[in-house]
């Protein structure tokens, strides 16, 4: 695997991993390393295993084979079970963001309580200071005035800005992006894309799967194509969008980005 | 509509009436931990426990509830099980709707998208902590409703211990039309109580219901 | 702590007898029940306040108060008029209680079947009452297989409530040899055996049924 990119440290290292859903090997062997501060995209048909990737980094999905490393801290640890096991993952997950396609927002609980319940349950945090930080983050994502609203009541993309805000809640190492923006109207993916054009200034370690070729092609350091479960190739998003070295990059590309290439 | 005997019997009636609220309430209260028992026995990962609550739960709603009845009291001292009607009837009802319960239970905490459970965890909650903060509280209205439906079933359940001899309301209704030769008047008050007993259990119901389901309407 | 299941053997003839006088009154029960359920619904949707309103009425009385209450009602109130046998009493009582409960069933499917569907066969020339029984009564009845499965099951059930009226079914059956052999547990518990195993093939053919009719709900 190329690895160019690897300027500064790792946050996230995915080594070989293969996942299988019964007869179907979904993930046959993925290498990917995402580095401190750098925004990746991971882009690729339906089926193609990006979004089982993705929750295999948050241990949504549990890999048959390989390793997954959050900050030099093995994430998938088949030597652990149990009780023990339960305690480290609940750990590592409190260090990532995980956003859904589907916000999955908490219905029974307003806004800024959605954003700051981890705070307080998980680290104990004063209820006025998760207040302060829940709207600090609420206003960031441009929604500081809904705070008191319950979910329910929040279009698509406010939904997603306050999922935003309640992953950022947990000051994570790194925000993951599971299609963030595919079950929302054209109208208002933008708004969803701001604020995450605002955390890639803010130098946040990202990893997004996405439809959104534009965006990821201006956002990423670095953008990897997936088709079958195996990495079709993966290089600065410059090239890969402009100049593939994969027929099958090519054809994709052609016919997510219309007449552009 | 013979007035004067019904404001005669009207006392009789509502005495038997607070035994049909006390069997019921008692049901229903030692009910619900017996439904929480057979829910968490599921949740093991050791199959054998399972399938005796599984088992629990089919042969208790396969059979009537009345023979159930019979063969605890009847039959319970056979095996050295000898209760008093009352008690018989509290927990026959208790240990027969637990079983309807669980199963009310656990359809409105898997009703919880799965969605919520895979945000919860990739916060970082633990499986205990997403089910107290997150699963429960969403779970809540449609275990309230259908926990109540089985509250109202409970209640007209417990006429049935009348046959083993507990003096409720229709052991009651039943002794004063065979001695009074009025049974429209004795129904008339009888299922008159039943519907405000009923009524009340409803009552509750729909406040537990709109507390549980505040957030969606503010 | 012995057990002896021999009277229970001696006795079974009595047993399958009570058991077929149950199934005779479930299979009775349940046809009064579907067809009068039907009927109530329809009325009460279709006919004037005067006729529908005492109707409703007769369903959300009999669904509040008790099945054995209703069954004391029936056998004292109509024995006061005509001598009539307990097990036709017991059919009319098991009968009109879960009439209602069907009919409570098919007002709602039949209120679910869509406005559209009647329009599209007023257009194509029926008429309204053409309309209700080739249109909306079908499709309504099929939608509610499912529930009306599950309140049969339930009054399979409760068929055994109608030995406290005398009728001469399973239960009622098993009096007589429990009161002279002195096994209430052995008979109780092969009572309740039969109860589930006839369960067991309800539920088995309320799947079957479900699933015949799937495609066309």
């Amino acid at each position: 695997m190329k690895t160019e990119h690897q300027t500064d440290t790792p946050m996230v290292e995915i080594r070989n991993v293969h996942k299988r859903f019964g007869d179907l090997e979904v993930l046959k062997g993925i290498d990917l390393t995402v580095n401190r501060g750098k925004i990746v995209s991971i882009i690729g048909p339906s089926g193609s295993g990006k979004s089982t990737l993705l929750r295999s980094v948050n241990h949504l999905e549990v890999i048959d084979q390989g390793e997954i490393l959050l900050d030099g801290v093995q994430v998938n640890r088949p030597d652990m079970n149990g009780l023990a096991f339960e305690r480290h993952i609940n750990h590592i997950r409190q260090n990532m963001g995980m956003v859904f396609q589907h916000f999955n927002l908490f219905p029974h609980l307003s806004t800024i309580d959605n954003v700051t319940l981890g705070p307080r349950k998980l680290k104990g945090m004063d209820k006025k200071i998760a207040r302060e930080l829940g709207m600090e983050l609420l206003d960031r994502v441009g929604l500081a005035e809904k705070a008191e609203v319950f979910p329910n009541h929040l279009s698509g993309g406010q939904k997603q800005r306050v999922a935003i805000a309640r992953a950022l809640a947990m000051q994570p190492k790194v925000m993951l992006f599971d299609e963030a923006t595919s079950a929302l109207d054209p109208e208002l993916v933008e708004e969803v894309n701001r604020v995450m054009r605002g955390l890639a200034e803010e130098h946040m370690t990202m990893l997004i799967v996405t439809h959104e070729m534009t965006f990821a092609r201006d956002v990423s350091d670095w953008t990897m194509f997936m088709d079958g479960g195996v990495v079709v190739e993966e290089c600065a998003p410059e090239k890969l969008f402009s100049n593939p070295d994969q027929e099958r990059t090519c054809n994709f590309l052609r016919k997510h980005l219309g007449d552009n290439h | 509509m013979d007035f004067n005997l019904m404001v005669e019997v009207t006392p009789l009636l509502i005495e038997a009436a607070w035994v049909t609220i006390d069997v019921s309430a008692r049901s229903m209260f030692f009910g619900f931990f017996v439904a929480c028992g057979l829910v968490f026995l599921q949740s093991f990962r050791f199959a054998p426990i399972r399938w005796f609550a599984r088992g629990y739960i089919s042969v208790v709603r396969g059979t009537p509830y009345f023979v159930q009845l019979l063969l605890v009291f009847y039959g319970g001292p056979s095996i050295g099980v000898r209760l008093d009607p009352i008690t018989c009837g509290v927990f026959v009802g208790a240990f027969n709707i637990g079983a309807y319960m669980s199963e009310a239970i656990r359809g409105s905490i898997e009703s919880v998208d799965s969605g919520q459970t895979e945000a919860a965890r990739s916060v970082g909650f633990g499986k205990v902590q997403t089910m107290v903060s997150i699963v429960l509280p969403q779970a809540a209205p449609l275990m309230i409703r259908s926990v109540g439906v089985l509250a109202i079933v409970l209640v007209k359940n417990s006429s049935l211990v009348s046959i083993i001899s507990v003096v409720e309301l229709t052991y009651q209704a039943q002794r004063l039309i065979g001695s009074t030769y009025k049974p429209l008047e004795i129904f008339t008050l009888s299922a008159l109580m039943y519907i405000v007993i009923v009524y009340a259990v409803m009552g509750i119901i729909e406040l537990a219901y709109r507390r549980a389901t505040r957030y969606t309407t503010q | 702590m012995e057990f002896d299941f021999g009277p229970v053997i001696t006795y079974f003839p009595t047993l399958l007898k009570g058991l077929g006088v149950g199934s005779l009154v479930a299979v009775a029960v349940a046809f009064l029940s579907v067809v009068g359920g039907l009927v109530v619904a329809v009325i009460s949707i279709y006919i004037n306040k005067v006729v529908s309103w005492p109707l409703r009425f007769f369903i959300w009385l009999f669904m509040t108060t008790p099945l054995l209450l209703q069954l004391y009602f029936l056998y004292f109130g109509l024995g006061e008029w005509i001598l009539i046998p307990a097990i036709l009493v017991g059919i009319l009582g098991l009968g009109f209680h879960y009439m209602a409960y069907n009919a409570d069933i098919f007002i709602a499917t039949i209120k679910s079947v869509s406005g559209g569907q009647y329009e599209a066969s007023r257009s194509i020339g029926f008429g309204h009452v053409a309309t209700i029984f080739y249109i909306i009564v079908p499709q309504a009845f099929i939608r509610a297989i499912p529930q009306l499965g599950n309140n049969m099951i339930l009054m399979v059930k409760d068929t055994s409530v109608l030995s406290a009226i005398g009728v001469a079914e399973l239960v009622h059956a098993s009096q007589y040899a429990i009161s002279v052999t002195f096994r209430p547990f052995e008979f109780f518990i092969v009572i309740a055996l039969l109860y589930y195993v006839i369960n067991i093939f309800m539920e088995l053919g309320q799947a079957w049924l479900e699933r015949q009719t799937a495609y066309r709900r």
